[in-house]
């Protein structure tokens, strides 16, 4: 029984990490127009800024230069920092290429940063990673305990990220970003520059992601580059899809329903050879939930819903309609 | 590819050939379906993955090395225009983000099939082991490789005459470049859409076989080969298959001269380094340098 609890306290814990990527994804994919391939870029940028900033210093048999055991608010810091600004270099480069080549620019990026990560040894100890990372508050409340008090700050954590994007989203920032997406040369004229909202809502995305990477480390205590791969993109971008693209609540509930669709198998005891056919049809399970969804419920679970000001819209006056989450 | 000993002139010159082919015939079929469906197919990656482990299978049967790669790549090809009937028509109403997606769930579903029918071990095709010939004394390819870098030749040469000279290579630019006009001039899309996933997805699948010959097979080749595919295409200008040609030998080559600077395990990285480059300069690809970007692209 206990056994199934701690599955559960994991598999949520899981999820409040992906609901975070999701609602990332969601500001500057779903609410934005941006089809970014590249979350992932920011979600190990985070994660490792933080563990080499909060990791101690390399023993015998690793191999990277820094780890400097500041405490656990500096890694954030040093995270979140780290994310945005990489996502303010890459988003300025980028942002001013069309949809496709944007979408493959921000791939190519993610591919080159995992590689780097797999190969600058001195930096992130290479394929081997980083491994024993003590995640914060390990001494406060016994062992067996420490899975809830970890589910409990990452609960905490979404909640804070959920709300300030929320904030964003409803503010006039939100509505410019969906202006821009929704009519792209209305919005310049109605005076909105699309660039430096994009790119606004490219680097928030992106700072979100960092902090993600550095609750990824809490969860698994370790940090490897095969953590992220452009998997984990695509697995974000289900989600959304499940969730509802553009849409908050869609978002949110998205990351914890793709959880319970990829890892809940985890959980039946299978052996050896067996273990790895499941885990690929694990792979093939979420292939064919995507491919539903799309054909049958394109806008998602909890498709975003147009939002009318003013009362009610004269039949036909589009560019009054706004979409709010 | 593995190498051995120090870079040389001629190795450059014999491994940036043989990457160029592989890529070259991998790509193909991937432009043109962009061109011709309008999408990013992340799928076709996974049939390069598909064709690779059928003709093992094949093979592995009693069959001989190339009658499996043909019956791969024919097999290949079939799965190609169900998938197109299947999961990609119904769906091509709803927009290119849709599409693309349905596209990486097929791709999520044949690799995991895959992966769940054949396990996550390296395999390689059993060939009879052969030297590689000798020209003044320098080892050149081996017959393998050889043949391969023939039959992508020809293969891109096919497609080519097939594009230019046929009936159905024209309705396949026709119907691309102006579906409604076409369908009024007398071609059917439907059937030239079936053409087109056919040989895309044939030619894919033949690509992995290849791919397995020159090196082995494993369940993230169809991965890591679309990534390269993705930086063809961009380098090539979205959609062009002439471009596509060009860009896989001045990637290629690109490759192995920057892998005399970077570690071997840069290989992908550097593949997109140097489309990142050329975008920022050329955002259109290399098919700006001739056309402006606004020209037929094909």
């Amino acid at each position: 029984m206990s056994g199934l609890l701690l599955f559960l306290v994991s598999m949520v814990s899981l999820g409040a990490i992906y609901a975070m990527l999701c609602v990332a994804l969601n500001l500057e994919s779903g609410v934005g127009g941006l089809w970014d391939l590249g979350i992932v870029s920011f979600f190990g940028i985070g994660a490792y800024a933080y563990v080499i900033v909060t990791a101690p210093p390399a023993a015998s048999y690793q191999a990277y230069i820094f780890g400097f055991e500041a405490p656990v608010w500096a890694g954030m810091a040093a995270a979140m920092i780290a994310a945005a600004l990489f996502a303010l270099l890459i988003g300025a480069l980028t942002l001013r290429l069309k949809r496709e080549y944007f979408l493959i620019t921000t791939l190519a990026f993610a591919e080159v940063i995992r590689q780097i990560f797999v190969n600058e040894a001195w930096l992130t100890n290479g394929v081997a990673g980083i491994y024993g990372l003590r995640p914060p508050l390990r001494e406060a409340v016994d062992p067996s305990a420490y899975g809830f008090l970890l589910l409990a700050l990452l609960v905490a954590g979404l909640a804070i990220v959920f709300l300030v994007t929320r904030h964003m989203v409803i503010s006039p920032f939100g509505r410019s970003l969906k202006a821009v997406r929704e009519n792209e040369a209305l919005a310049i004229t109605a005076g909105i520059a699309p660039r430096r909202h994009n790119l606004k809502a490219y680097v928030v995305a992106g700072t979100i992601s960092g902090l993600a990477g550095v609750f990824y480390v809490w969860y698994n205590t370790i940090v490897t580059p095969g953590q992220y791969s452009s998997d984990v993109t695509f697995f974000v971008w289900t989600a959304v899809i499940i969730g509802g693209l553009g849409s908050l609540r869609g978002a949110l509930v998205g990351g914890f329903i793709f959880v319970l669709l990829h890892d809940i198998l985890r959980f039946v005891p299978v052996s050896g050879e067996a273990a790895a056919t499941v885990a690929s049809l694990r792979t093939a399970v979420i292939g064919l939930a995507l491919i539903l969804i799309l054909r049958w419920r394109p806008n998602g679970l909890f498709p975003e819903r147009a939002t009318v000001f003013g009362g009610a819209a004269p039949a036909g006056a589009k560019a009054m309609v706004s979409h709010n989450a | 590819m593995p190498r051995i000993g120090s870079e040389s002139a001629m190795d450059i010159l014999i491994f940036g050939t043989i990457s160029a082919s592989i890529l070259l015939l991998s790509s193909i079929g991937f432009s043109m379906t962009l061109k011709t469906e309008g999408f990013i197919n992340i799928a076709h990656g996974q049939a390069l993955l598909m064709g690779a482990y059928l003709a093992l299978w094949l093979d592995g049967l009693g069959l001989p090395l190339w009658a499996a790669a043909i019956l791969a790549s024919i097999g290949c090809g079939f799965t190609g225009v169900i998938l197109n009937r299947v999961l990609f028509k119904p769906v091509k109403s709803k927009g290119i983000l849709v599409l693309l997606f349905t596209s990486v769930g097929a791709a999520y579903v044949i690799y995991g099939i895959v992966g769940a029918l054949a396990g996550k071990r390296m395999l390689a095709f059993d060939l009879p082991p052969m030297r590689a010939w000798q020209i003044a004394g320098q080892p050149f390819m081996t017959p393998y490789e050889f043949a391969i870098v023939l039959l992508a030749i020809v293969s891109a040469l096919g497609v080519h005459v097939f594009l230019t000279y046929t009936w159905a290579g024209k309705s396949i630019r026709a119907v691309a470049d102006n579906e409604d006009l076409a369908r009024v001039r007398g071609f059917d899309p439907r059937r030239t859409s079936d053409i087109v996933w056919f040989v895309a997805t044939a030619l894919a699948g033949l690509a992995g076989v290849f791919l397995g010959i020159v090196g082995s097979l494993h369940t993230q080749m169809g991965w890591q080969m679309i990534i390269m595919i993705l930086a063809v295409t961009v380098l090539g200008g979205l959609g062009s298959i002439y471009g596509v040609m060009l860009a896989s030998v001045v990637l290629a080559f690109g490759i192995e001269i920057g892998l005399m600077f970077v570690s071997s395990s840069y290989r992908t990285g550097l593949a997109f380094a140097l489309i990142i480059a050329v975008l920022l300069v050329r955002p259109g690809g290399l098919q700006s340098l001739w056309g402006g970007g606004k020209t037929r692209t094909h």
